[in-house]
């Protein structure tokens, strides 16, 4: 599955990591460099928390955006001091870093820019803005109601102008146009990547490829490494002998959806791929859902294509959210997996409910296996979590035609 | 030929010998689970296959289940124990198409095709609650024995309700029972309501018939009673349901030569 040269488990970081996957292993160190340089040059640095974060404003205000989402269980205890226990492990840990002190970027970071998601992100938010300056864009939760998109421009375009008056800059549609062109291009070259995962047998794991992002958009040196990582595993010589494909025994091809793997938090996609599976399509925040759509460079005014795209983003926060189901509809036709996992954070709502539409849309319309996971960042459940993962390949292959 | 199945659960290892070319059990094994697992599995292996008058090279395929499978060295492969109770229940209760399983720490519901393979399971996540650790626990807190406990239930007229999911609260819940003077049958009664009630909240939806209830909690009275009032449908006891697990895992060995 993964070129001959490599000495890399489907684990990901442990041993030396192949060819273009050595510059990931190393993507926060990488992102500190920038981040730093950025700050020396004067820049100053914004966090985001969540996908819908126009990180295409940011850069036009001449900003780092860089993704603040903790994925550390060591920092949840912090948190717990102010936050219920009962919340999920990502708001929990990125609140706890910011409790211990423990992330540079938040930090460094001049204003958090977030967004009206689920409850418990926007009520952290009052409690992070209590210490940093906070900007929250209000996202309508009607998906495709008339007026949704409406507002949602007009939230854009205060974010515009927050940017401007508190970095006395003046963000021009030359400069915009110029961010759209850099971020269509990175989710473009990184689409390109995760489609190579149609073929069969893909020519890396699931665990390979999400380590291809970085907390920091945009940075050149990234987008090299994109490039030079097409060429290595877009290659022929990544390629399988035919035989492999006919073997009873070759991974199954799954397709993981629901909540975000953020940096550190990939437990759950190493215990499926060490269990006989390869996950081909990611379909989550961590994945292919933000990356899907580009902005449109046509547009005459671009912050109108701005606001379009990110609102098109499937988040389980919208009401109702059909735009994620027709999404795997389309991505299950184009990348073939055997069995859908649906992974949920513990207390994560949204999600945990939605898993009822997209369960059914697994098992009715697309006919293939469907296993949902609820568990959090603390490894505890990872033997009972394997056995389940067992049962679902078991039952995937059994489906196989013989 | 003989193929062999080893069910290494949390409170027992299970053998089964099985005969394909007569399609039944020749021999049988029960031990508890202890610390030295490995070892333990290997000589309730060795006792059995002597009591049934057989010898290890006589046994064409060894396939392990339950959590402790990968610990048994000398199976040839390990098989889930969700597959391998399906296989084993649909072995016995060929009409069966939703299997109940409780054992020791996990409680099961699966979904069996026409066929006996599994379509859909749920089991229960990082928590005991609805199993026979639940059982247990309570057991000894009555200060009486696991199998007295399913009897004195029989002898309740009302059994308490135990709010508590959590068998940490619930044993809580129990202690504060026992003060206020609650009779044991009455609590043992209780649990098995609640366990027969978590039971069903996993099970969710519309269940397809027959029920078949297995796993080493079906040998407790009151547990099907239990279990049939918490689900509104009536449940059938696999045959020997300790040994349902240890059963399709050789009935899997046979069909893997």
């Amino acid at each position: 599955m993964i070129p001959t040269d490599s000495s890399c488990s489907p684990g990901g970081t442990s041993g030396p990591a192949p060819g273009p996957s050595a510059w990931f292993a190393d993507m926060v160190d990488h992102c500190y460099a920038f981040a730093e340089a950025a700050k020396a040059r004067g820049c100053p640095v914004v966090g985001i928390l969540c996908e819908f974060t126009p990180r295409e404003l940011i850069l036009a205000a001449g900003g780092v955006p860089v993704c603040l989402c903790g994925g550390n269980a060591e920092t949840i205890p912090a948190a717990e001091q102010f936050l219920p226990s009962n919340l999920c492990p990502l708001i929990k840990s990125t609140f706890g870093y910011h409790v211990t002190g423990r992330n540079p970027f938040l930090k460094w970071a001049d204003l958090v820019v977030a967004e009206t998601t689920c409850d418990g992100k926007k009520k952290m938010f009052e409690l992070l803005g209590e210490s940093k300056p906070m900007h929250v864009l209000e996202l309508p939760h009607k998906a495709d109601d008339p007026d949704a998109l409406e507002h949602w421009t007009e939230e854009v375009r205060k974010l515009k102008a927050h940017l401007e008056q508190r970095f006395g800059v003046q963000i021009t549609d030359a400069k915009l146009r110029e961010a759209i062109r850099l971020m269509n291009r990175e989710r473009g070259l990184r689409r390109r990547l995760a489609d190579l995962m149609v073929r069969e047998p893909p020519p890396l794991t699931g665990r390979q490829l999400i380590e291809f992002k970085s907390i920091i958009s945009g940075i050149p040196a990234d987008l090299e490494q994109y490039e030079r990582a097409l060429e290595w595993f877009g290659s022929g010589s990544a390629a399988q002998p035919a035989s492999a494909a006919r073997d009873e025994a070759r991974p199954v091809r799954v397709l993981l959806t629901g909540v975000p793997l953020v940096h550190g938090a990939e437990r759950v996609l190493e215990l499926i791929e060490s269990g006989g599976a390869v996950v081909v399509c990611l379909e989550n925040c961590t994945g292919l859902k933000p990356i899907l759509e580009d902005v449109d460079e046509s547009e005459l005014d671009p912050v109108c294509a701005i606001a379009r795209k990110y609102y098109h983003l499937p988040c389980s926060v919208l009401t109702a959210n059909t735009r994620r189901l027709e999404s795997l509809r389309s991505l299950a036709a184009k990348f073939r997996p055997e069995c859908v996992i649906e992974l949920v954070w513990q207390a994560c709502l949204t999600y945990d409910i939605e898993s009822y539409h997209v369960r059914k849309l697994a098992e009715e319309e697309l006919r293939l296996p469907y296993l949902k996971i609820t568990t959090d960042y603390s490894p505890s459940d990872s033997a009972r979590i394997t056995t389940r993962l067992e049962v679902a390949m078991e039952i995937a292959r059994a489906r196989r035609p013989s | 030929m003989i193929c062999a199945g080893i069910d290494a659960g949390s409170r027992a290892i299970k053998v089964v010998l099985f005969d394909p070319a007569a399609s039944r059990p020749v021999g049988t094994g029960i031990t508890e689970q202890g610390i030295e697992q490995a070892r333990l599995a290997e000589e309730l292996y060795d006792q059995t296959l002597r009591e049934a008058g057989l010898q290890r090279a006589q046994v064409r395929s060894v396939v392990a289940t339950g959590y402790g499978r990968t610990r048994v060295r000398f199976a040839d492969t390990t098989i889930t124990e969700i597959t391998c109770h399906a296989c084993g229940v649909h072995h016995l209760v060929p009409d069966a198409r939703t299997i109940i399983e409780i054992g020791g720490q996990d409680s099961k519901v699966i979904q069996l095709e026409d066929g006996g393979r599994v379509r859909d399971f749920s089991m229960n996540d990082r928590c005991a609650a609805g199993t026979g650790r639940f059982l247990e626990v309570v057991a000894s807190r009555l200060g009486v024995d696991l199998t007295a406990l399913g009897e004195l239930s029989g002898h309740s007229e009302k059994p308490v309700v135990i709010s508590s999911t959590c068998v940490v609260f619930a044993e809580t819940e129990i202690i504060g029972l026992l003060a206020e003077g609650t009779p044991a049958r009455d609590i043992a009664a209780g649990v098995q309501t609640a366990i027969a009630t978590r039971v069903a909240t996993l099970a969710g939806r519309a269940l397809a018939r027959p029920v078949c209830f297995t796993g080493g909690v079906a040998l407790q009275t009151g547990m099907i009673r239990a279990l049939e009032a918490a689900l509104q449908l009536p449940v059938r006891v696999a045959p020997d349901p300790q040994f349902t697990g240890a059963l399709g895992a050789a009935i899997l060995a046979a069909r893997r030569t």
